[in-house]
């Protein structure tokens, strides 16, 4: 008998069918050659996925760092396979309440392990995952235990994009189960584009049931504003500068209030560094989200190892970006809409010819605005600017609303809706259109949200947003008057797609999408915190059936109303309500005594 | 659940076995630095003196247990595990019935729970959570009897002089004694040192004649911390003013920056005078090392007043939030240069103490007050060693105000 066979065999007596797919695999996708120590190492398309020296030590080191993260009752799924030696390491370092699963993107590659190498008894625990990525993170959601992602880089990355793909199903099925009530801190900036996404975001997390402690910095704004007037450069950005840090100082006195589950800040919030580095130290878990390009604004370079967990609207390069200045996770989540308020509207006839044209732009003047939108004047159509920064622009003066006064939001959605065709031109510094255009702006899903029409300019992210029926983009601005002439002849069409894109972005593309998807990011890789909470662990009904059989916690728990989570300072003040001269029983003054310790945290500045 | 709490070393010191032939069983609870647990000395030893056939235990933080190993006649000490508690707190969410019941087995480890007399020196939650905890029913209305007449009025002037300072001459260890329902014993606590070993290169301190001072380098908040070059001034003036002085540098594992920094201000020559154990010695050892010395000298009340219970002088410089009223060196013949503000000292006296711990000689400083204390039957109290200010003892007052009744028996 080959080992192979010996393998097969052994496989089949847990998992017959796996055994019979591997049987008829053809293998041949490692490359095994013998390590300077001795054992069977392999190359997958010419890279090592072991040590060429010794791929045991090797194994054993990622697995003990891997370890000591690992919670009893979780799963934990590794990715990648190679030659399985740190899937072994890892097995005989977690104890046996620690499910080990291994996600098998290759059955070839699996069918080579089974040549290569003796599989002895440890991988009788170990839960081989086949199929589909939406499979296997279906049947992983399906266990209803924690589940803790690993990866083995060496031996996952030729699979890449399967294991994406898996992670992917995988939040989305937790997302999709959530249930959960989080504290959230969310952290907003003192002014600037973000302070309205920030106030989404507040909305988002508090209709997914979350309860949201949000430090509201923009009531600063006018006291920064005031510093701005400083004519002396020095001087202003010193005295902005210890304002940022006397906010940041605010947050972690607000925060001490009231210890959260997560810290959510949005783009600019005021944390600096340092503050953010003591929050860590003192285990409190922290987000960005930073809405901005980071090619235009950069200050994520210096931030970037402050934060737990980073989220960017841009891809590629800019994950690998954030990566290389210290981020430890960082994540892609694009912008969205806030349907409560990003919403069709009806209007007077009055509001429809104050905020209506046959095409309109809202937005600040950028250089390749200025040196565009003149080719829209002359045209039979009317044409309308609204929004600042238009100083100079003379040619375009007769078009520009207000005097390019900057307007709110409410006029913003009375414009979106009373124009026939609304244009969409992501800003640059250059004269034409973006020529890194990887990033889809807020305004064209508000836009979406609203029902409005829209043109905009093509971004390499759209595709993933709108079908061509949801969304008609442009490559090059000189096909914009044909475009807009052809579109506004046929009003059936127009309302057809802005009617698709609005059902598009209703079902995939809100701020509460995007808010479950970030806790679920952060509750995959938390699964014993943040994943806890999501998953209900902290309500009441789970800690009642956890706590079957002991009499005084059942009768504390038995307090709360249904559905609520309970944490230790939920039980310690239903108990300190009896009163300072109730006579307490034992068990209630040892959780009196916990709830001391527990506000520790309290001690932050 | 993980649960490694019972692979804790939960150490005991039991100086003298618990008496089961004691009328009555108390607990003095005492949750707070290590300069408080050695300022609740006096109390304890007025305790047993005015309770004798009481047996008293004493509850306090897990790492200063050592501190009592040599205290006598305490039934036990119970070291009381925060950092374990910690951690429960941190995993109640994952399971809260494990961690309630390794709280209960935690606090069935530490032996019979039901106390006769309970006397909570700290006026904290904690103190009164544990006051509960080791009560029994009965016990729990004698102490609420207790507390109004004893701990109460004394709490409650201790809280008003923390707020307003005034002029307050009675010491916080005396008032602890007040807080107990006994009169102070009019003589400081000595304590001998737990017998433990020195790390080898420490081992030679104190074994051959001269001045051994011990010199602590850090204190319990930075604004209470003074500057190494400031030491390194001083060693170097007391080096070169005494020929047989040894300079022992003592501190926690945070200090060892502040150690090293010291060392590298002094000159060379005198570095062989200076032995650095800063971060290097438990609270066993740190007791061991002042042993040895003659003098301590410091800003951190913790180790000045475990210094003076090992029977060295203290010098203390006080400022900040330090007042030498209420936690001054106990006892008698010690000495603390006092701040005039509250303010950050802009200088220092340097060579006015080093004359006063080498020739005794007394000298004013700018900006500092000089005070040396005394014993009597109210406690110990610092009076102006240079005569500068009037002797405002009110502690006789205070004493008839707060608890009458004691005043009517020593009286009687």
């Amino acid at each position: 008998m080959s080992i192979f066979h010996d393998n097969l065999n052994r496989l089949a007596r847990r998992d017959q069918p796996l055994a019979e797919a591997v049987k008829a695999s053809v293998g041949g996708v490692l490359a095994v050659e013998s390590a300077r120590s001795g054992v069977p190492s392999a190359r997958r398309s010419g890279r090592w996925v072991h040590s060429a020296y010794d791929p045991l030590r090797e194994a054993e080191t990622w697995a003990q760092t891997q370890a000591s993260a690992c919670r009893e009752g979780e799963t934990v799924v590794v990715a990648g396979v190679g030659l399985l030696y740190h899937v072994e390491a890892l097995r005989k370092q977690l104890s046996s309440d620690i499910v080990v699963a291994v996600v098998i993107s290759d059955l070839d590659e699996f069918h080579d392990v089974l040549v290569a190498r003796s599989l002895d008894a440890w991988s009788d625990h170990i839960l081989w995952l086949t199929g589909t990525p939406v499979h296997i993170a279906e049947t992983l959601s399906r266990t209803g235990r924690p589940v803790r992602c690993l990866s083995y880089t060496p031996a996952a990355q030729a699979d890449s994009s399967f294991h994406r793909a898996f992670e992917e199903a995988l939040r989305r099925g937790i997302a999709s189960q959530a249930g959960g009530q989080l504290t959230i801190a969310l952290v907003g900036p003192i002014y600037g584009g973000s302070l309205p996404i920030a106030r989404y975001v507040k909305r988002a997390l508090e209709t997914l049931g979350h309860k949201v402690q949000w430090i509201d910095h923009s009531v600063h704004a006018s006291s920064y504003e005031v510093m701005g007037a400083l004519k002396d450069v020095r001087n202003r950005q010193m005295m902005q500068g210890r304002l940022a840090e006397v906010l940041s100082q605010w947050t972690v006195a607000s925060l001490a209030e009231s210890p959260p589950d997560l810290v959510l800040s949005l783009a600019q919030a005021p944390l600096t560094l340092p503050v953010l580095e003591h929050l860590r130290k003192k285990k409190f878990l922290t987000a960005m989200w930073f809405v901005e390009n980071y090619r235009h604004l950069t200050y994520w370079q210096q931030m970037a190892p402050g934060y737990e967990y980073w989220f960017v609207f841009q891809q590629g390069a800019c994950l690998d970006a954030v990566r290389q200045a210290g981020a430890r996770q960082v994540s892609f989540l694009p912008m969205a809409a806030d349907p409560e308020l990003h919403r069709p509207l009806e209007l007077s006839p009055e509001e429809r010819t104050m905020y209506g044209a046959d095409v309109s732009f809202v937005g600040a003047g950028y250089a390749n605005r200025r040196h565009l939108f003149p080719a829209l004047l002359g045209h039979p159509w009317t044409f309308k600017i609204w929004g600042n920064e238009w100083e100079g622009a003379e040619d375009l003066r007769s078009v520009v609303q207000r005097n390019g006064a900057r307007i709110d939001t409410d006029t913003c959605m009375k414009v979106f809706n009373a124009t026939t065709l609304n244009l969409n031109l992501h800003s640059t510094t250059g004269a034409g259109l973006d020529p890194l255009a990887d990033f889809v702006n807020p305004r064209t899903v508000e836009l979406a949200a609203c029902g409005a029409f829209q043109l905009v300019d093509h971004r390499s992210q759209l595709p993933d947003f709108f079908t061509e029926q949801e969304m008609i983009s442009f490559r090059d601005f000189g096909n914009v008057p044909g475009l807009v002439e052809q579109w506004l002849g046929d009003a059936a069409a127009r309302q057809a797609i802005a009617a698709a894109a609005r059902t598009r972005v209703l079902n995939a593309h809100t701020y509460v999408h995007r808010m479950r998807d970030l806790l679920a990011q952060i509750g995959l890789s938390q699964p014993d915190r943040v994943g806890a909470v999501l998953r209900g662990d902290r309500q009441k009904e789970t800690l009642l059936t956890r706590c079957a059989g002991d009499a005084p916690l059942v009768g504390l728990l038995k307090a709360f109303p249904a559905g609520q989570r309970v944490e230790l300072k939920d039980v310690a003040a239903h108990i300190r309500r009896k009163g300072p001269t109730a006579t307490l029983k034992r068990e209630e003054l040892m959780l009196l005594m916990l709830d001391e310790y527990r506000s520790e945290t309290r001690d932050l500045l | 659940m993980r649960s490694n709490w019972l692979n804790l070393s939960v150490v005991w010191f039991p100086t003298m076995l618990h008496d089961s032939t004691a009328d009555c069983r108390a607990l003095l609870i005492q949750l707070a630095r290590l300069g408080d647990l050695v300022q609740s000395l006096p109390a304890i030893e007025a305790l047993q003196a005015g309770h004798q056939k009481t047996s008293f235990d004493v509850l306090c933080a897990a790492p200063l247990a050592a501190v009592l190993s040599g205290a006598r006649n305490i039934g036990r000490v119970i070291p009381w595990d925060g950092a374990q508690w910690r951690s429960w707190a941190d995993q109640w969410a994952d399971n809260p019935r494990d961690i309630l019941r390794a709280v209960q087995t935690y606090l069935a480890s530490l032996g019979e729970s039901a106390y006769d007399q309970l006397y909570p020196l700290n006026q904290h939650s904690r103190s009164h959570l544990l006051t509960q905890l080791f009560a029994t029913d009965r016990t729990r209305t004698e102490h609420e009897g207790h507390s109004a007449v004893y701990m109460r009025p004394w709490a409650e002037y201790l809280r008003q002089i923390a707020q307003d300072r005034g002029d307050n001459r009675v010491h916080l260890a005396d008032a602890w004694c007040g807080m107990s329902g006994v009169k102070p014993q009019g003589q400081a606590p000595r304590c001998s040192p737990p017998a433990v070993a020195l790390p080898g290169d420490l081992a030679p301190i104190g074994e051959r004649p001269g001045l051994w001072i011990g010199l602590v380098t850090g204190a319990g908040e930075a604004d209470r911390c003074i500057a190494p070059s400031t030491w390194g001034q001083w060693i170097r003036a007391v080096l070169s003013y005494a020929d047989e002085a040894q300079v022992v540098l003592v501190g926690s594992g945070h200090e060892r920056e502040t150690g090293q920094a010291i060392l590298q201000s002094l000159p060379t020559l005198l570095q062989g005078r200076v032995w650095d154990a800063t971060g290097r010695t438990n609270v066993g050892q740190l007791m061991q090392l002042l042993h040895r010395c003659r003098w301590v000298i410091g800003a951190d009340t913790g180790p000045l007043h475990l210094g003076t219970l090992m029977g060295c002088q203290a010098l203390g410089f006080y400022f900040s939030r330090a007042r030498v009223h209420e936690t001054g060196p106990y006892g008698e013949g010690h000495w603390v240069y006092q701040h005039a503000t509250q303010a950050q000292p802009e200088s220092w006296p340097i060579q006015e103490s080093v004359a006063l711990m080498c020739e005794g000689r007394r000298q004013p400083a700018l900006g500092w007050t000089l005070w040396r204390n005394r014993m009597d039957h109210w406690g110990t109290m610092f009076e102006d060693a240079l005569g500068q200010q009037a002797d405002g003892d009110s502690r006789a007052a205070v004493w008839r105000r707060l608890t009458p009744s004691l005043c009517e028996s020593v009286a009687a």
